[in-house]
C-alpha cells in the first residue's frame, strides 16, 4: 500500500486543525454552564481524548493495515462496514454545528454592511473539491496551516491580553462538578477529533520517538485552546456566556486598534483560512467512508452527495437551526462520547487480535 | 525504402521526395564509378564540400567499397546510411548525402552551416553580477555552452527529432550519475509520444509534455542562462533543448524555481534571502491588494483604520464607477498598455508610455473617473508582479479573478477562493516532484534554498523535492 502520509504530517495535522474550530462558539456555550471554569471542562475533555490518542498511537505503531482492513481482518467484513457507517454518520453529524456556526460568523461579522448567507454558500464548493482529493493533500495542507492556526491564535491572544484579568478564573471550582461535566457533555459536537487519526492508520510508518511527537503535539494544541479559553474568560468575565463568536470578540477591545485599524482581522484571516480545512475534514472523512463502503471509484461521486447533504440541511434548517444545536449539545453528545472517545480504544484489542492472527499464520 | 545497388534507382526516388530547386543533386564520378552529391544550397558550408568530400574523392585510388570510402573522407562528422528516409532526413537537417553506383548506402557529412546570433545576455534575465552568457537558436550551440561548463564524462546527451514536417532536433540532457533514470525514460517517452507538424519552439515541448493539459500554472520549467541550467542539472533535472529555441526546458518544476534568481547565487545569502523576501512580498501585493482594496471599500470598511478610511472618502467622492468596476477597468488600461508596450516598435515605445501611464492616468484622476488610490494599487500591483517574470502572465490572470471574487463575494470569498487555489497547488505534481515543495509537503532541508537562501556552506544534499540516485552535493558522494 501506497503511504500518503508523514508522521511530521500527522503531527502538524494536529495543530493545525485541532484547536481551530473549537474557538468560535464552543467558549461561549463553556462558559454558559462552567463560567470561569470552563477551561476545567476543555482539560477534562482532552484528558480523555489523550486517553484515546494513546490507543491510537499504539494502533500506528503495531499494524501495518488501514482501519477498515484492520477491522475486517479481525472481526470480519460485516463488522467493518457496520463500524465504518457509524462514523459516517458521526462525522456527518459532527459537521452540521460547526459549518452553520460559521455561516452564521461570516454573515454577522464580516458582513456586518449587508449580511447574507450567499456569501458563505461557495465554502461548500471549495469543500467538494477538497472532498475529491486524496489524504496526502491533508498532509500537505497541515505542513502550511499550522503556521496560520499559531499564528492567528497568537496575534488574537496578545491582543487580547491588555483586556483580560486572568483573575477571573478564580476560585477555581466554584461552579462545582456538576456545572463543570455539564460544560464538557455540552461542547462534544465541536471536539472529539480522535477519529480524523483513526483514519491516518496504515497510510504512514511510525519511526521511533514519532508516538512521543504526536503526543507533545496534541499538548500543543491542548495548551492553545486552554489559554485561549482562559483569556476568552479573562477579557469578558461574566458576560463571557453571551459572546457568541469569541474569535471576533476576544480582541477587539484593545487600544491599538483605534490606531491602526482592526490589526485582529490578520489573525482571523489566518485562522479562517485554517477554518475552512477544518470544517471540510469530516465531510472528507466521510467520503472516504462512503467510498470504502460502497466501493466508490470515481472521486467525485461521494463528494456531491455529503457536501450537496450539508448544503441541503444548511438552507433548509436555517430556522429550526437552534433545536437541531440543542439536539446535538444535549442527546447527539453521548453519541460523540462513544464514537470519538470509546470507539478508539477498541483499538488495542483489534490490533492484538490482528497480532495474534499473523503470529498462527 | 532500402538503399539498391543501382544509383539511378536510388536517385530518382529521392528526387522525387526532395523535389524541390533549393536541394542540389550534383553527379561526379570516383574514379570511373558514378555518384551523386545531395545537399540544401543554403545549409551547407562548400568550402567544406570541396575540401572534406571533393578533394578525396578525386585523390580516391581504393576499392569502391562501404570500408575504404569511408576513411577516405576526412570529414569529422561521418556516418552511413542505408534507408531512402535516411538519406532525405539527413539531408533537410544539413548534412551532405553521398550515393554511390553499385553500394546499397550512402555516406552522410555533417557541414552544416548557416547564420547564427551570437551568444548574449539573455533580456529575460539580466544579471548584475554572475554570467552573462545566453543560449541562442542554434542547438549545437547551446550544446557546446553546457559542455563548457560541466566538463564530466556523466553529462549526457541523447538526441531525438520530433515534428512530421519540421524534423526539429531535440537533446535531453542530464548527469548520468545524478538523475534519476526512469525520469529521462519517462520523458523520452514522452517525447516519442508526440506527434504533430512541426515544432517550432520549446514552449510547443513543454506544453505537450505535461500531464495537466489545462492547468493555469508551468509544469515545466526555462531558462536561457547555461549556468542556472547547469544548476538545475545538478540538483537532478533533466534539460531539453530545442534545436531553434534559445529557451531550454528543465523537469522536474517547482514553483519556488521562480523565486530564485541566478544572482541570488553569486551575492550574499543575506541579500539574497531580502530579495526573495521582497520577491514573495511582491506578488503577495500584485495577486491580493487590488482585490482586497475592492473587498474591504465594498463589504468590510472595518478593516480600514479611520483616518486612512476618510482619505480614500474624499479621494473617491463622485467617482461614477463602483468600487470593483473602477478597480476592474483600471486593471484591463493596464493590461492593454502593457500588452501594447510589448507589441509595438521601439521608436513608439517611448509616446505609449507617457500618453499611456501619465497622461491618461493623471487625466482620468483630475476628469474624476477613477481615483487616485485605485491608479496608485493598481501600478503598485502591475510593478509587483515583474519580480517575478516568469511567472507575470499566470498571476495577472489571477489576479483579474481575485478581483472579480472580492467584488462579489467579499473578504470570505476571496479566503475560500485563496483555499482552493491552496489545494490546488499542493495536489499538483511536475514529474513526480509536487510543484509546492519545499512547503508542501514540508521538506526541512530544502527550505535552505526556498525564500531563505541558506550559506553555500549548509547546502549539503541536493533537493530532496528532487528523486536523484546521488543525495550528496558538498564533500564527496554518498
Amino acid at each position: 500500500m501506497k503511504l500518503e502520509l508523514k508522521s511530521r504530517q500527522v503531527c502538524l495535522f494536529i495543530i493545525a486543525f485541532f484547536p481551530i474550530v473549537k474557538i468560535f462558539t464552543a467558549p461561549s456555550v463553556l462558559s454558559s454552564f462552567a463560567s470561569n471554569d470552563l477551561w476545567i471542562s476543555t482539560l477534562i475533555i482532552l484528558a480523555v481524548d489523550f486517553i484515546g490518542l494513546l490507543a491510537i498511537v499504539y494502533a500506528y505503531k503495531h499494524t501495518k493495515s488501514d482501519l477498515f482492513a484492520l477491522i475486517e481482518n479481525t472481526l470480519g467484513k460485516f463488522w467493518a462496514r457496520t463500524v465504518f457507517v457509524l462514523y459516517f454518520v458521526f462525522f456527518f453529524l459532527k459537521a452540521i454545528v460547526p459549518i452553520n456556526e460559521q455561516k452564521d460568523y461570516v454573515e454577522l461579522t464580516l458582513y456586518t454592511l449587508m449580511p447574507s448567507k450567499l456569501y458563505f454558500l461557495p465554502f461548500f464548493a471549495v469543500a467538494l473539491y477538497l472532498c475529491c482529493k486524496r489524504l496526502r493533500v491533508l498532509g500537505r495542507a497541515a505542513d502550511v496551516l499550522w503556521a496560520f492556526s499559531v499564528l492567528g491564535l497568537i496575534v488574537l491572544i496578545s491582543l487580547s491580553i491588555p483586556n483580560a484579568d486572568y483573575t477571573a478564573i478564580l476560585p477555581i471550582g466554584v461552579n462545582g462538578f456538576d456545572g463543570i461535566f455539564k460544560a464538557s457533555y455540552s461542547v462534544l459536537n465541536w471536539f472529539c477529533d480522535l477519529p480524523y487519526l483513526m483514519f491516518f492508520i496504515g497510510n504512514f510508518r511510525l519511526k521511533k520517538g514519532d508516538g512521543v511527537k504526536i503526543a507533545i503535539s496534541f499538548l500543543i494544541s491542548v495548551i492553545m485552546i486552554v489559554v485561549f479559553m482562559i483569556t476568552f474568560y479573562s477579557v469578558f468575565t461574566s458576560i463571557a456566556y453571551r459572546q457568541r463568536f469569541a474569535l471576533t470578540e476576544i480582541s477587539k477591545y484593545t487600544a491599538v486598534i483605534n490606531n491602526i485599524g482592526r490589526f485582529d482581522y490578520l489573525g482571523i484571516v489566518l485562522i479562517l483560512v485554517s477554518n475552512i480545512f477544518a470544517l471540510s475534514l469530516p465531510l472528507f472523512f466521510a467520503c472516504k467512508i462512503l467510498d470504502k463502503i460502497f466501493n466508490i471509484t470515481k472521486k467525485w461521486i461521494s463528494p456531491i452527495f455529503v457536501v450537496g447533504a450539508q448544503l441541503v440541511i444548511l438552507l433548509v434548517f436555517t430556522r429550526n437551526f437552534a433545536s437541531i444545536e440543542n439536539f446535538m449539545k444535549t442527546y447527539a453528545s453521548a453519541f460523540f462520547f462513544i464514537v470519538g472517545n470509546i470507539l478508539p480504544l477498541f483499538l488495542l484489542a483489534l490490533v492484538k487480535k490482528e497480532k495474534k492472527y499473523a503470529k498462527n499464520i | 525504402m532500402k538503399l539498391q545497388k543501382s544509383l539511378t534507382q536510388n536517385t530518382d526516388y529521392i528526387k522525387s521526395v526532395l523535389s524541390s530547386d533549393d536541394v542540389t543533386f550534383l553527379s561526379l564520378k570516383i574514379k570511373e564509378t558514378d555518384a551523386v552529391l545531395i545537399f540544401v544550397n543554403d545549409l551547407i558550408d562548400k568550402n567544406n564540400v570541396g575540401e572534406l568530400i571533393l578533394r578525396p574523392m578525386q585523390e580516391f585510388s581504393g576499392a569502391i567499397e562501404e570500408k575504404t570510402l569511408f576513411q577516405a573522407f576526412h570529414s569529422p562528422e561521418k556516418k552511413c546510411v542505408y534507408t531512402a528516409d535516411e538519406v532525405v532526413t539527413d539531408t533537410l537537417l544539413g548534412n551532405a548525402l553521398l550515393l554511390v553506383d553499385g553500394l546499397e548506402l550512402a555516406f552522410s557529412f555533417g557541414l552544416k552551416f548557416f547564420e547564427k546570433r551570437a551568444i548574449s545576455e539573455p533580456p529575460t534575465s539580466t544579471v548584475i553580477k554572475g554570467p552573462r552568457e545566453g543560449f541562442v537558436e542554434c542547438l549545437p550551440v547551446n550544446v557546446s555552452l553546457m559542455r563548457r561548463r560541466l566538463k564530466s564524462p556523466d553529462l549526457k546527451f541523447e538526441y531525438l527529432t520530433v515534428g512530421k514536417y519540421s524534423k526539429t532536433p531535440i537533446a535531453l540532457c542530464y548527469i548520468s550519475t545524478i538523475t534519476d533514470i526512469k525520469l529521462v525514460k519517462n520523458i523520452k517517452e514522452k517525447l516519442k509520444k508526440i506527434d504533430i507538424d512541426a515544432v517550432l519552439d520549446s514552449s510547443y515541448v513543454s506544453k505537450l509534455l505535461v500531464e495537466r493539459k489545462t492547468s493555469l500554472f508551468k509544469q515545466v520549467g526555462n531558462t536561457e542562462k547555461p549556468d542556472i541550467l547547469a544548476a538545475k542539472i545538478l540538483e537532478g533535472r533533466v534539460a531539453i533543448f530545442v534545436d531553434g529555441s534559445p529557451i531550454a526546458l528543465s523537469v522536474p518544476y517547482l514553483l519556488v524555481e521562480d523565486f530564485q534568481s541566478a544572482s541570488d547565487y553569486y551575492n550574499s545569502p543575506y541579500s539574497a534571502t531580502a530579495a526573495r523576501s521582497i520577491r514573495v512580498l511582491s506578488v503577495l501585493f500584485a495577486l491580493f491588494l487590488p482585490a482586497l482594496y475592492v473587498a474591504a471599500e465594498l463589504f468590510h470598511l472595518q478593516l480600514i483604520p479611520l483616518s486612512f478610511l476618510l482619505t480614500i472618502v474624499n479621494s473617491i467622492k463622485g467617482i461614477p464607477l463602483s468600487p470593483s468596476y473602477e478597480m476592474f477597468f483600471t486593471l484591463m488600461i493596464f493590461e492593454i498598455l502593457n500588452e501594447a508596450s510589448v507589441r509595438m516598435p521601439k521608436y513608439v515605445g517611448m509616446v505609449v508610455s507617457i500618453v499611456g501611464g501619465l497622461v491618461l492616468g493623471e487625466t482620468a484622476v483630475t476628469a474624476g473617473i477613477i481615483s487616485a488610490p485605485t491608479l496608485m494599487i493598481v501600478a503598485l500591483s502591475g510593478i509587483c508582479l515583474y519580480t517575478v517574470p516568469e511567472l507575470e502572465q499566470t498571476f495577472s490572470v489571477l489576479r483579474i479573478l481575485f478581483l472579480i471574487i472580492a467584488g462579489a463575494t467579499g473578504l470570505y470569498g476571496m479566503l475560500l477562493a485563496i483555499s482552493a487555489l491552496f489545494i490546488y497547488l499542493i495536489s499538483f505534481e511536475s514529474f513526480g516532484s509536487p510543484v509546492a515543495a519545499p512547503f508542501s509537503p514540508l521538506i526541512k532541508e530544502d527550505l535552505k534554498d526556498g525564500f531563505y537562501k541558506g550559506f553555500i556552506q549548509e547546502m549539503t544534499y541536493r533537493p530532496k523535492s528532487i528523486k536523484t540516485t546521488n543525495k550528496k552535493r558538498l564533500g564527496g558522494q554518498d
